[in-house]
Parts: structure tokens; sequence; C-alpha cells
């Protein structure tokens, strides 16, 4: 038999799995940075961490953003809107 | 250090891109919980909603930077504890954590975990209660709501039906197993989850158990967007209040000056939907009981 | 300097195990290998064995510790009986499908229903195809130095396999005998520690155990597992011979053959049995029967060349089973013989004897009456005779 796996057993232990989630989404938030208090909580509650935090600014990425619209919805200023996921 | 820079600057070490419904709590907690316990532990997920999307891995990848396997569904706590009797024996600080679900865990993995519970085994069990085996399909649960609507406790179409039966206290149990550290947490609390899992950490004398409440949004009909809104309310309404237990002491951690009724956030979820006033003001009577039981133990 | 102790099975299997040097040790008490569990315990206690406890709250809690301190990298050891082994099958078929050397004395014990707690190896045969090696001991010196080398069989890096010792309940783990404890210097030199390279749980070596697996990759853990079954077929005989060399006693590998050189019928027996079938089998002979005794140690891997080669010459043979199997109307042993069989056209008439069910004794007269079925059979040419039991009455 020709073997796939080198392993006797099931391991997994040739890098990490990935799934390209940012592909998902249908609406993508934006951020008004003048309307940002830099609370946080986008931050917080961003399901993927998909919001990263530099300094004192928040910043969102799109690699793995599935568009929950978590973000958007707990922002206390309203400063992030879900617009439109651009057709590819 | 503040919680935003405490999990801004730990190691993310879960596989960034994971097959979760889009707006899981779930998915939003256990990164949360594996930024605060650090590189230095094995993880165990039990078959469910985490295994499934891809936290273990598929083939010969891993979902995590740090180990993580695959108990069975009916022995988390005791494959841990014997993880954790092998680091002792030589003598290395590791976390051993379970993130399980709530069918691993108040169902067929419960015999497991009291008696890791009762042996006072110095594992950490976090427990994601989404009240259901939301995986394979919203399967009802022993830690699923009275009247809730689940595959297996359908509403015919004369709108009755749901669960017959309300859910188990798991968290009182698990507190009256005399376990150093007992919790409840929720995503829409991170700071206070992350205080729970540090305190967690800590305890070296016995089980520490941390309850999440997550409410589903694809198993209970819930908007993505409201999905942090929803389990903020359940708090809000006393219906899965927060509270912790340290060496026997009850303390709730948040007490609303005016809770809101639970019929708020049973509106929240499509599951509810079919429940008469009568179902409805049965919840009420049901949460307002507990959280009564609750203050007169934090009285003591 | 060996000691020698009169003990009975059940402390035999617990020197032996404690002699290994078992990392992690979680076994639920269960009649009749209670009494290991106890001194396994008391050892500890008196700090004799260095060993961790788990009193864990059942038998599926014992095997899911142990497989957990298995992947972590510990030596491992555990015993049950019957309900026990039935109740922890979900993590038994794992322990060998995550090749985990997990070392397991069974004190073979009848299956419920009828309520039952006698001896018999029902439990373990039933289970014999969960993927874990299997070897059935006559007496209770054989019970002590299995347990050292089953700790090596396992290890292997060959196998990687887990193991169960299986010996029957009451008959040997409740009767005293004379053993022989090798010295603890002798077994650390015979079984050195174990060091997990294939598997592991360890923050600084950082894998994924058991992630969800494609059928392609499943069948080639598969094929490895099975390949590793057929490499003790090897290292079963190698250890037993090593083990023969250092501390000078042999307990014959994977089968043992008693009068076949010159026989022309062989009666096939399997644990504690053999003890009156050999008296049998020597009256038999004073009676001018060529009666031989073929003994099966190992049932996995089944040692199925061995045993076409003992018995393709005869005229015919005879299995007797201390259990059933419910869809052929036979014992259990007696098909795996059968199977083996399956060569170069050779057809021997043989005959099924189950008796000694539920602890019932199996005596000389039984044997007697077997012999006597055996040679019927030969007699007679008949293939497929039907199956003889030996129950009270005869």
């Amino acid at each position: 038999m020709k073997f796939n796996s080198d392993y006797l057993v099931p391991i997994g232990c040739e890098g990490i799995y990935e799934i390209n989630t940012g592909k998902w989404r249908t609406k993508k938030p934006v951020l008004d940075r003048e309307k940002c208090s830099r609370c946080g909580l986008c931050f917080l509650y961003c399901p993927v961490f998909s919001i990263e935090k530099r300094g004192k600014e928040y910043e969102i990425t799109y690699d793995y953003c599935k568009g929950c619209g978590i973000c958007a919805r707990e922002c206390p200023k309203g400063a992030i809107k879900m617009v439109p996921e651009e057709e590819i | 250090m503040n919680v935003m820079d405490k999990l801004a600057s730990s190691e993310e070490l879960v596989s960034p891109g994971i097959s979760a419904c889009v707006g899981c709590n779930v998915e939003l907690s256990l990164r949360t919980v594996l930024r605060v316990l650090g590189p230095d532990t094995i993880l165990a997920i039990p078959p469910g909603c985490m295994g499934g999307v891809g936290v273990v891995g598929w083939d010969k990848k891993s979902g995590c930077k740090i180990p993580v396997f695959f108990p069975l569904l009916d022995n988390t706590a005791s494959m841990l504890a014997g993880i954790k009797l092998h680091y002792e024996r030589v003598g290395r600080p590791v976390n051993v954590v379970a993130f399980a679900g709530d069918g691993a865990t108040v169902d067929a993995g419960f015999q497991c975990l009291s008696g890791a519970a009762e042996r006072g085994d110095r594992i950490i069990y976090i427990c994601y209660d989404n009240e259901g085996y939301m995986n394979t399909g919203y399967q009802r649960s022993g830690s699923t709501t009275k009247g809730a609507w689940t595959s297996t406790t359908p509403v015919s179409g004369g709108g009755r039906g749901g669960k017959k039966q309300h859910k188990k206290d798991f968290p009182m149990i698990m507190a009256m197993h005399d376990i150093p550290y007992m919790a409840t947490a929720n995503p829409a609390f991170i700071p206070d989850m992350v205080k729970k899992v540090e305190k967690a950490m800590k305890v070296s004398e016995g089980l520490a158990y941390i309850h999440i409440y997550n409410p589903c949004i694809t198993g209970w009909g819930i908007k993505a967007e409201e999905s942090i809104e929803t389990a903020r309310i359940a708090v809000e309404s006393n219906f899965a209040p927060l509270y912790e237990m340290e060496n026997g002491r009850f303390r709730i951690n948040r007490k609303p000056k005016n809770p809101v009724p639970v019929r708020e956030f049973l509106k929240k979820c499509k599951k509810f939907s079919h429940l008469s006033e009568e179902e409805i003001a049965e919840l009420q009577r049901i949460t307002d009981e507990k959280w009564n039981r609750l203050k007169g133990l934090c009285a003591l | 300097m060996p000691k020698i102790e009169v003990m009975n099975g059940n402390k035999a299997a617990a020197v032996g195990a404690a002699l290994s040097r078992p990392g992690i040790i979680a076994a639920y008490p269960i009649t009749p290998q209670t009494p290991l569990v106890e001194y396994l315990t008391q050892f500890c206690a008196d700090g004799i064995i260095d060993s961790t406890m788990s009193e864990v709250e059942s038998e599926l809690s014992a095997m899911s510790v142990l497989t957990g301190a298995s992947l972590a990298g510990s030596r491992t050891f555990t015993a049950t009986s019957s309900q026990g082994l039935s109740l922890m099958y979900e993590p038994y078929f794992r322990a060998s499908t995550l090749r985990l050397p997990v070392v397991m004395a069974i004190a073979n014990r009848e299956m419920i229903s009828p309520q039952t707690l006698w001896g018999g190896p029902q439990d373990a045969l039933t289970v014999r195809d969960a993927g874990w090696l299997q070897i059935y001991v006559e007496d209770n010196q054989e019970i002590l130095d299995m347990m050292i080398q089953a700790f090596r069989i396992a290890e292997d890096k060959r196998v990687l396999l887990p193991i169960n010792i299986c010996y029957d309940g009451f008959y040997l783990s409740h009767m005293a005998e004379k053993v022989v404890i090798p010295d603890q210097e002798e077994v650390d030199a015979f079984l050195p520690p174990y060091r997990p390279e294939h598997i592991l749980l360890d923050p600084e070596k950082p894998m994924a155990v058991d992630p969800l697996t494609n059928g392609y990759l499943l069948t080639e853990y598969r094929y490895k597992h099975m390949q590793a079954q057929q490499n003790a077929l090897t290292v079963i005989e190698e250890i037993d011979r090593e083990f023969a060399e250092r501390f000078g006693r042999s307990h014959g590998g994977l089968v043992e053959a008693y009068r076949c050189d010159d026989c022309d019928a062989i009666m096939v027996t399997m644990g504690s049995m053999t003890g009156a079938a050999r008296e049998a089998v020597d009256a038999a002979r004073d009676d001018g029967k060529k009666i031989g005794l073929l003994k099966i140690r190992t049932v996995r891997p089944f040692p199925k060349n061995k045993v076409f080669e003992l018995l393709k010459g005869v005229k015919a043979f005879g299995v007797v089973d201390r259990n059933v199997s419910f869809g052929w109307n036979t014992g259990i042993v007696y098909q795996e013989i059968r199977a083996s069989l399956y060569q170069n056209n050779t057809v021997i008439p043989s005959v099924p004897f189950v008796g000694g069910l539920g602890g019932e004794d199996l005596t000389m007269e039984h044997f007697l009456v077997a012999i006597d079925g055996i040679y019927h059979a030969a007699a007679s040419g008949d293939y497929e005779p039907a199956t003889q039991w030996l129950n009270k009455e005869v």
C-alpha cells in the first residue's frame, strides 16, 4: 500500500487547518474613525478577533471577517456600518 | 493592564478560519478563553460544535497551535484527569482544559465530570451551554430550557410542543460538588469572563468549573448581529445570572437594578415563539425562584 | 535473590504490574478482580511503588483516565472483568486505534445475564476484534511473568498496541499457588521506561490528536494497525525467549503443544482448564489413545500458521470452549481454529465442545468424554458434527 500519511496514528502535525471564512460574507463592516471613541467593545465582541488593537486605535481586518454585524450592533457610537460586500 | 491590552497582546491559539456559524458567540468565548490560558495548555474538545468546525483539525492538520484532541462524548473529564496526573508526576505546570458543549457535560459526560470533581482532579472544565446538541442538528439536551423548540422536542402545527422539562441547574449542581471554584460566564461580559478564567487557572486544590451561557443563533433562531445582545438580556433578566462560588462562598457578579422581564429575552429567540402566556409566566416564575435561591445562598 | 511466596492470581497480577513501574493506575473494583485493585492501593499507600492511583468512579472512567495519561506519556495499567470490560468498551476500542500500549489484566468472568460472578473467558473473547492483543494464561506464575512481558510486548516499536493478560476468574484469581517474584533490578533491566514518539499531548511538541479523518487515511491507519498485530506474532515469541534467558521461565509463546509429536488426534483448550485436560490426555494415553493437547495462549493475533502446522496431520480434533459464539452455535475458539485450517484443501473432522460456562467445573471426566467424541468424529468421518455440551449431567 502506498501511504498518504507517514504516521501510525491519526495526528494533526502538519500545520494549521484554516478555512477562508473571509469569502463567506455578504456585507462588511466599515469603521468611521471620527465617530470612534476607542472603547474597544468591537474588539472584545468580534467572534473571529478580526478587529485588531494597534496602540490606542482599533482596526478592522478582513481576511477572516464573516460579516456577522456584531461590531456594528454593539458599537455605542454607531461608528461601524455594515455595507454590501463588493461583487468579485 | 486592561482587558483589551491583555487580550490584544496574547497569542491567538485557534486557527483563524474555523467554520463556526456567522456571529457564533461560542467561537468568541473559545478564542477569548484560550488567549487567557496561554500556550502551556492542553485542550480537550469533545464531539460537538467546536470539534465540528475544525478546532481539533482535519486529517493531518491541527486546528490549534497548542495540543488539542477529541475525547469521547462521555469521558472528557476523565481523560483530562489522566493527562493532569501525568503532568503532576513529572512536575510540569500545564493547564489541562476542557471546552465542552452541554451535551458532553450535562448529559453523556456527566458521570466522568462528577467523578473528577469529587476526586478533586485539578483540571479546568469550561462548558459552553447552547442548550442542545447543536452541531448535529439542534437536538434537545438536559440543559435545554422548558418549552423550547428543538429538533427532538418539536412544535406541532397547532403551536403546541417544545421541551416539557426545564433545564438542569448545572452550575449549581457543580457548585454542590464542593469544588474550589465554580463560575457562570457570558459572552456579553468579556472582562468578567477573563477574570474568571484567570481565577480558574490559579485553583490548585481541585476542579475549576466555568459554565458559559451561549445563545445559539442558528439553533435558537437569533439574528447574527443580535448574538451578544441576546446573551446580555439573558443576564439582565436574571434568567442566566452571572455568579461565582469560591470555596463554598457564593457571590453574584451582576445584580441588575431593574431586571428586564424574561419575556424580552424569549422574544429574541425563534425557538420560543410558540410559547403561550402561561408558559412565559412559568419561565418568569422559575427565573424569580432561582434568583431568590441564589440570593439566599449568597447571604449565608 | 528472587523471593518465593504463596499468592493468588490477583496478587500475582498486582505484584507483576507493580514491578513494571506503571506511572498511572486507574482501576475500578469488580468481582473477581477486586483484590488486585486493593493490593495495588496498598502497595501505593505503603510506598512500595511510586505509581499514581486514581480512584475512578467506573470502568468507563478507568480506561478514559488511562488513555489520557498514556497520551501524555505515562506507562499505564488497569484491570477489570466482564461487566466492567463491556462498560469501558468505548475507550477500550480507542486505546488500540490510538496505539496506546496500555496493559490491562482481565480476571475473566462470565457475562450477565443470567446474574453471574464466576469465571470464563466470554468477556474478553467477545471483544477480541477491538484491536488489543490478548494472551490467556494458565497459572499464577504465568500471570506475574506475563504482566512484565506485557509491557515489553505492548511498548515494542514494532507493535505499539495495548494488551490484555487474561486469567480465569476464581480458578486463578482466588486460588493460591507458589510463585517466584523476580528482583526489581532484574525487571528494570528487562523493561526500560516508556517514551512515546508516535503520539503525544505535550505543549512542548504540540499536535492535534485524533482530528476528523477522511476514510482513505483511516484505511491506512487500520492497515498499519493490522500489520502491528502480525508483527506481534514474532515479538511475543521473542520476548518469551528473552524472558526465559533472563529469568529462567518460558511459558510457550503463542501456543503450547503437549504430547503432539506422535498423536493422531488433538484436543484444544485454553486457560486454566488445561491442567485437568492434561491429566485426561495422560489417562487416555494410558488407555492406548494417541491423543495430543494443544493449548491456545495467544488469541490476538491469532497464531493461525502454528495451529495449521500442528493440526494438519491429525485424523480429528476437538475444541473445548468455555464460551459461546451465538450466531454459530459453537464456541469462539473453535471457529478461530477452523479458520486457521482453511489452507491447502485441508478438511479435518472436528468437534466443537462447549462447557464450563458460568463457572461450572470442567472435570477430567468432561475431558475424557470430549476425547471420546473426537475419536468418534475421526471414525465416522463427520466433518460437521453437532456441538457437544459438557454440562452437569455428564
